[in-house]
């Protein structure tokens, strides 16, 4: 298990002022800012690993959930009509938009999946000290990827097309509903739990398996 | 809190944008972070030329994306369409405002305030301003953050499409606007990724 308080002064350079600059050791859950402009320079995470870890995993099994059974159904006059995250996208491909069938199953599904699978691989492999290969390559991935995830803006999509639909029709919310909305808070929680600069020093950081075996 | 600040170009360093490692550039433009292979550039590739491209391209995409129809409602033959607007009086004038402010927000203020924020920081940078740097690198965090949120429009018609779709009865069909409203926020979204913040800071040359 990986502390990840225990770090001494450390030289940054900010992201959005290119300032250098020496950062104090920090208490584990605060958050250093530039010197220059005020501006977030990292946060130092709570728990190591472990934490984050248990969110993407938990978030993982809501997401495998909520794709797995509609999110929502309507009746009108006897005919019921149910659809899935991943339907909702497939729509546009029937009314002859496939391009934006493609940005929306990117966005609100393949992106956020593949961002929490690989989360999940990386951190796994840290946590345990495994080694597992493409360690590096995947986070670089996952990390330009994290803001083209929309789930949250799917949600809002969600409770908008409830108000509209709920004039129209009866409109029934499915189990893959419930599943979206705690998979929303869960993932938020996870992202903001995880600082990739510690991700990546301790990806950095020769486990302490691999130096057992070359001792 | 503009005191004398060690610009890490001046050192020829460069941060990292990926894993936030320190990378020694010295004589190059250009190099790789030992830690994570991330390409690393003192400043982005062009960046203004590429920002103000991308934005101007969202900008054209903004005037179809409201003034075309978003969706069409077939109901027992009858066919009516709507576009963002006419959506937002209608919930208006149905007493439902907390919707018809969520789309207003989210579909037709906030996209045009972004390209806004953009445009102002593209056009103090080229002047060289050196006033309110910390206030316009907020600016542009904030912008860069709250672009997504316009896409909510798109998800909507997605699910209704979906859902609504009985027969002679009603039907919802997705109309030319949401190609366009997609396009806009992804573009959007590309012309901040392409400015580089650190040219808010970076003396007039």
């Amino acid at each position: 298990m990986i502390e990840a308080a225990e770090h001494p002064d450390i030289l940054f350079i900010c992201h959005e002022c290119d300032a250098l600059q020496k950062v104090p050791a920090m208490e584990p859950g605060s958050v250093a800012t530039c010197r220059c402009c005020g501006s977030t320079l990292f946060r130092c995470p709570r728990g190591g690993t472990e934490v984050p870890l248990a969110l993407f995993v938990s978030s993982l099994i809501l997401f495998l959930i909520a794709n797995s059974y509609p999110i929502m159904a309507l009746e009108i006059a006897g005919i019921e009509r149910e659809t899935t995250l991943l339907g909702s996208a497939l729509a546009f491909i029937h009314e002859g938009y496939p391009a934006l069938a493609v940005i929306v199953a990117l966005s609100s599904v393949l992106i956020p999946g593949f961002s929490i699978l690989g989360l999940v691989y990386v951190l796994l492999s840290i946590h345990h000290q495994l080694d597992w290969p493409f360690t590096k390559p995947l986070l670089r991935w996952v990390s330009r990827m994290l803001p083209w995830g929309m789930m949250d803006v799917f949600l809002l999509g969600i409770l908008v097309s409830l108000v509209k639909l709920s004039a129209l029709a009866d409109v029934v919310l499915g189990p893959g509903f419930y599943a979206f909305a705690v998979l929303i808070v869960l993932y938020a929680a996870a992202v903001s739990s995880l600082e990739p600069h510690f991700l990546w020093e301790q990806l950095d950081r020769p486990s302490t398996r691999h130096a057992e075996e070359t001792a | 809190m503009t005191g004398p600040c060690v610009r890490a170009r001046d050192r020829g360093l460069a941060g990292c944008p990926v894993c936030g490692g320190i990378v020694r550039l010295q004589h190059h433009e250009h190099g790789r972070c030992p830690r994570c292979g991330s390409g690393v550039h003192y400043r982005k590739h062009n960046s203004l030329s590429r920002t103000w491209a991308l934005l101007i391209s969202a900008f054209i995409m903004y005037i179809p994306a409201n003034t075309e129809p978003i969706m069409r409602t077939v109901s027992l033959g009858q066919e009516s369409s709507n576009t963002i607007l006419s959506g937002v009086i209608y919930f208006l004038q149905h007493n439902e405002w907390p919707l018809a402010l969520v789309i207003f927000l989210a579909s037709v203020l906030l996209p045009l305030l972004k390209m806004l924020a953009i445009a102002y920081i593209l056009i103090m940078v080229q002047r060289g301003s050196t006033r309110q740097r910390a206030e316009r690198t907020r600016l542009y965090i904030i912008a860069e953050l709250m672009g997504r949120w316009s896409m909510v429009d798109v998800f909507v018609v997605a699910l209704l499409a979906a859902l609504v779709q009985l027969g002679a009865l009603t039907s919802i069909e997705p109309g030319p606007a949401g190609i366009s409203f997609a396009a806009m926020v992804i573009l959007t979204m590309f012309a901040a990724m392409a400015f580089d913040p650190r040219l808010i800071w970076d003396p007039k040359e």
